[in-house]
């Protein structure tokens, strides 16, 4: 009895995925459970494990090839089965055993039923550029599937997409007035008229941080400058994620006016407490790391300034209610930012414990789609490998994030005096379109201030 | 809710009212619909699309059956062969109570109340109804009261129709015999369809344009195709023409003509048509009395067809969005589909007024939409354009229709299609396909590469295509 096996739904909004790997060989035989592909999506990457035991008898989606949700990539045929040359007859096959109506669609949601697919996952966000949680309803990468000339299929007309090879534009950037989006040539020769300047903020000012409006226009790869390619130059396809952040990025810098503050903040009395707490807090199973106070002193700050956790959405500011830590981590080939949800609710043991599992995990690409998810801040920590500070890129659509520089031991200026302290750099990147310089300013000399003299009796 | 009370009123029952009626019933609506006429259909299908196309397809049989010979039929003599009116009428008529029962049927299918009576807006969204059968009944609207009072012909100054020789088409319609002599006034859509029917039928006559043109809104090579074989058949255009005088005696219709050149001429004819145009028919309605805004007796509406008064709306022939207005009953109908939905709370677009298909059923019959070359030319389009006679294709051969073309108006520069002006076999039928083009904003190229099917009259599209971009196949 043959199994399809279909590209799991890895997430509401999720319409397609990428087969990065196949762990499997056609002819391999697997346990139930075990994982037989690597996926990777908008959203995750995960290690999807097969529905059933028996042998894999078809691959119908090759590494590197996108498919939609719940379209059939392999099978699964009885164990010692031979491989089976058509998968669309495995799938016949199966369709009884599967019970549900015989409809192409209902099949591989069946199949899917025994499988439950989604255990394993990371996100390929990239810590400065997670989408936005509502902004991922969007269909990227088409061109790998649809392979048309037009690029991702953003609905237009022949007209349309003749004007647009004319002058070069990407249609995606076109906002569609037309029946379900469709860009008509009334918007694309008002886009053309329209001076070059004034399109990018149009583009950008409705675009990410607004949930109704998924960066459609501005999905997909961002346009590069024209390259070269010299004689012993390797030319490599970008991973999934590497798009994703590449684009990610793109629409931040896009969307938000970056401005950054830099504040050098003294880490003695933290190292203190650390230092007399590190051993309790192991035997707990916890590591008591800098990164725990600065999140501990960060949130109690945001929950004092509201505009910093905040967002903006069309011509609107939302507070957010909840305070939900982005963590950026960094991965071999990419990025992700996790998130320790209701990050205020936790104590600096429960916040410590957070960061470290969430970390772990990401590294480890365990982690549910939900738990990158929601964030209303970002903690990244450049300072890790030596940097003195630096300058993030906001994650949308939030607008702060809290750059870390290294943290080491500087000769300071104490009471005219020269010592020597523990030193470190604190970058607020912070939106300008909400969060002026002076407010962005009360909130870094609190966190400063909240670190220098942080209450040992907290920890 | 209340007895008479509704969702939506609509005041008339043609092919803008009933189609608002149904749709806005189908998306749950309670919808109450007032007409004063025997029938529901308006003047579409008591008067206009449907009797005068139903006896151009007798003018199309009597045609077959003079040219039996051709055609290789025996056993009666063609040349005696002649149109029944009483039998034609009855055929006629039968079909329009068939028709008109129709929309009955859909009216109780979707629950919508008919009221048969006149109506009178009384302010808000209330309508008083004076009932056929005596008495008054006021009719309040929840959401929105649509007016659909349509159209009805109209004349010039100084020409005075008798309704018994100096006629409209109300009454050309139900001619109980062919006239001898028949003069048509105005070569519209109307005049020109009603030229080829009676000219089929046997009359001898001459179509009166006060403009240098037949047809005037049409691409001028349509005007030139369409005056070449009105003369081969024997129908006299007098273009630039005006009446000047039109007196009903004894004998006929005494004409005085002028031409724009100031050379004069009389002649006597059986009937005149009188076939300038349509007016609005706000009669007994109190549109300004309710403080309707109006412009020369048209009701001003805006695109989403408001009245300038809240809660009263209006569709079709009466209105206008501030110049001329389309007075087809395929526009009204989509007037009342977008106008039902807007009630009913969806989200509508405008109609795009430049996509609408335009058809004259004259033979050869004419579908057009979009702009003619001319006027592409005055937008300041680079305009090239693609032809294709139908003398060429195996099709129209079969059919021994070979007047005519297709011609396709085009941008240069991005390649869009802007206008297709058919005349020829089934015009009204092949326009279709380039009202979906231009609605889908389709380039040459798209109709290139689509496949037309052989042999049909459609593959003139397609060759007008290629055409348009250098060289039709069979060419």
């Amino acid at each position: 009895m043959a199994t399809p096996v279909v590209m799991p739904q890895m997430g509401e909004s999720i319409a397609e995925g990428t087969i990065v790997r196949w762990i499997k060989k056609v002819g391999d035989a697997v346990d139930r459970d075990e994982p037989l592909f690597e996926i990777s999506t908008d959203k995750v990457d995960a290690e999807i494990p097969s529905p059933v035991a028996g042998t894999l008898i078809d691959i119908a989606v090759k590494e590197g090839e996108t498919v939609a949700v719940n379209s059939v990539v392999a099978t699964i045929g009885a164990a010692g089965e031979k491989a089976n040359e058509q998968g669309a007859a495995a799938l016949a096959d199966a369709a009884p055993a599967n019970s549900p109506p015989p409809s192409g669609e209902s099949q591989p949601q069946a199949a899917q039923g025994d499988g439950t697919p989604t255990k394993t996952v990371s996100n390929p966000s990239a810590a400065t550029s997670a989408p936005a949680p509502a902004a991922t309803e969007v269909k990227d990468d088409d061109q790998e599937t649809a392979g048309s000339d037009d690029g991702r299929r953003q609905k237009s007309s022949p007209l349309v997409r003749r004007i647009a090879k004319e002058h070069g534009v990407d249609i995606r950037q076109i906002t569609g007035t037309g029946i379900s989006g469709r860009v008509t040539k009334h918007d694309i020769l008002g886009y053309l008229d329209a001076p070059a300047a004034a399109r990018e903020p149009s583009r950008a000012g409705s675009g990410e941080a607004s949930p109704q409006r998924p960066d459609s226009r501005d999905g997909g790869t961002p346009p590069s400058a024209p390259t070269w390619s010299g004689g012993g130059d390797e030319v490599a396809p970008m991973s999934v994620m590497r798009k994703k952040i590449a684009e990610h990025m793109i629409v931040s810098r896009r969307t938000s006016a970056h401005v950054y503050s830099v504040f050098e903040v003294n880490y003695s009395k933290v190292d203190d407490i650390r230092k007399a707490r590190r051993s309790d807090y192991e035997q707990r199973g916890v590591k008591l790391t800098f990164t725990s106070f600065i999140a501990k002193v960060a949130v109690d700050c945001l929950r004092r300034h509201k505009i910093i956790n905040a967002s903006i959405d069309g011509d609107n500011v939302v507070y957010r209610r909840e305070i939900n830590l982005g963590i950026a981590v960094a991965l071999e080939n990419g990025l992700i930012v996790p998130v320790v949800k209701r990050a205020d609710d936790l104590n600096i043991l429960g916040l410590s414990r957070s960061i470290a599992d969430v970390a772990d995990r990401a590294r480890a690409k365990k982690l549910s789609p939900d738990e990158v998810h929601g964030g209303t801040f970002t903690i990244t920590n450049p300072g890790n490998f030596g940097a003195q500070f630096g300058l993030p890129i906001i994650n949308q659509p939030q607008v702060a994030i809290l750059g870390v520089g290294a943290i080491e031991k500087r000769a300071v200026v104490i009471d005219d005096m020269i010592g020597i302290r523990l030193m470190g750099y604190l970058t607020l990147g912070y939106d300008h379109r909400l969060v002026d310089g002076a407010v962005a300013d009360q909130f870094m000399a609190d966190v400063k201030k909240g670190i220098e003299t942080f209450d040992a009796s907290q920890v | 809710m209340l007895a008479n009370e509704y969702d939506v009123v609509v005041v008339g029952a043609g092919t803008g009212g009933y189609v608002a009626a149904i749709r806005a019933a189908q998306l749950g609506l309670k919808v109450a619909v007032v007409e004063k006429q025997k029938a529901l259909g308006g003047t579409c299908l008591i008067w206009g699309c449907i009797p005068t196309k139903a006896l151009l397809e007798h003018a199309h049989a009597l045609k077959v059956a003079q040219s039996g010979k051709e055609w290789g039929l025996t056993g009666f003599d063609p040349a005696a062969v002649r149109i029944d009116m009483p039998a034609v009428h009855a055929r006629k008529d039968k079909m329009i109570t068939g028709l008109t029962g129709g929309i009955e049927m859909l009216f109780k299918k979707n629950k919508i109340d008919w009221i048969k009576g006149s109506a009178r807006l009384t302010g808000g969204k209330a309508v008083e109804v004076t009932l056929h059968d005596g008495g008054k009944q006021v009719l309040t609207a929840t959401k929105e009261v649509i007016v659909a009072t349509g159209s009805a012909p109209r004349s010039v100054p100084g020409i005075e129709p008798d309704r018994k020789k100096i006629m409209f088409s109300d009454e050309a319609i139900h001619l109980g015999e062919v006239p001898k002599t028949m003069a048509i006034m105005g070569s519209g859509a109307v005049g020109v369809e009603f030229a080829s029917i009676f000219k089929s039928f046997g009359s001898e006559v001459t179509v009166i344009e006060l403009l240098p043109r037949l047809v005037p809104g049409e691409d001028e090579a349509v005007s030139a195709e369409l005056e070449k074989t009105f003369k081969r058949k024997g129908i006299k255009s007098l273009t630039g023409t005006k009446v000047t005088s039109a007196k009903a005696g004894a004998k006929g219709v005494d004409l005085e003509l002028a031409s724009t050149d100031q050379k004069t001429q009389k002649m006597t004819v059986d009937v005149l048509l009188v076939a300038t145009g349509r007016g609005p028919v706000t009669d007994g309605l109190g549109a300004e009395a309710v403080g309707l805004k109006m412009d020369r007796g048209y009701i001003v509406v805006d695109q989403q067809f408001r009245t300038s008064v809240a809660g009263i709306s209006a569709i079709g022939d009466v209105i206008t969005m501030g110049g001329p207005h389309y007075q087809l009953a395929h526009v009204s109908s989509m007037e009342g589909v977008v106008l039902a939905e807007r009630i009913a709370g969806h989200t509508v677009t405008p109609i795009n007024y430049d996509h609408v298909p335009r058809c004259t059923y004259c033979d050869p019959e004419i579908g057009s939409v979009g702009f003619t070359e001319a006027q592409a030319r005055e937008k300041g389009y680079d305009v090239r354009v693609g032809v294709f006679p139908f003398k060429a294709l195996a099709r129209a051969r079969m059919a021994g229709e070979t007047d005519g073309f297709v011609k396709i108006v085009a941008d240069k520069k991005y390649d869009e299609v802007l206008g297709v002006h058919i005349i020829g076999p089934r015009a009204t039928e092949l326009i279709a396909e380039a009202v979906l083009a231009l609605r889908l904003e389709c380039t040459v190229e798209e109709l290139v590469k689509t496949i037309h099917a052989h042999p049909t009259m459609s593959e003139a599209v397609g060759e007008a295509s290629h055409a348009a971009h250098g060289a039709a196949i069979h060419m």
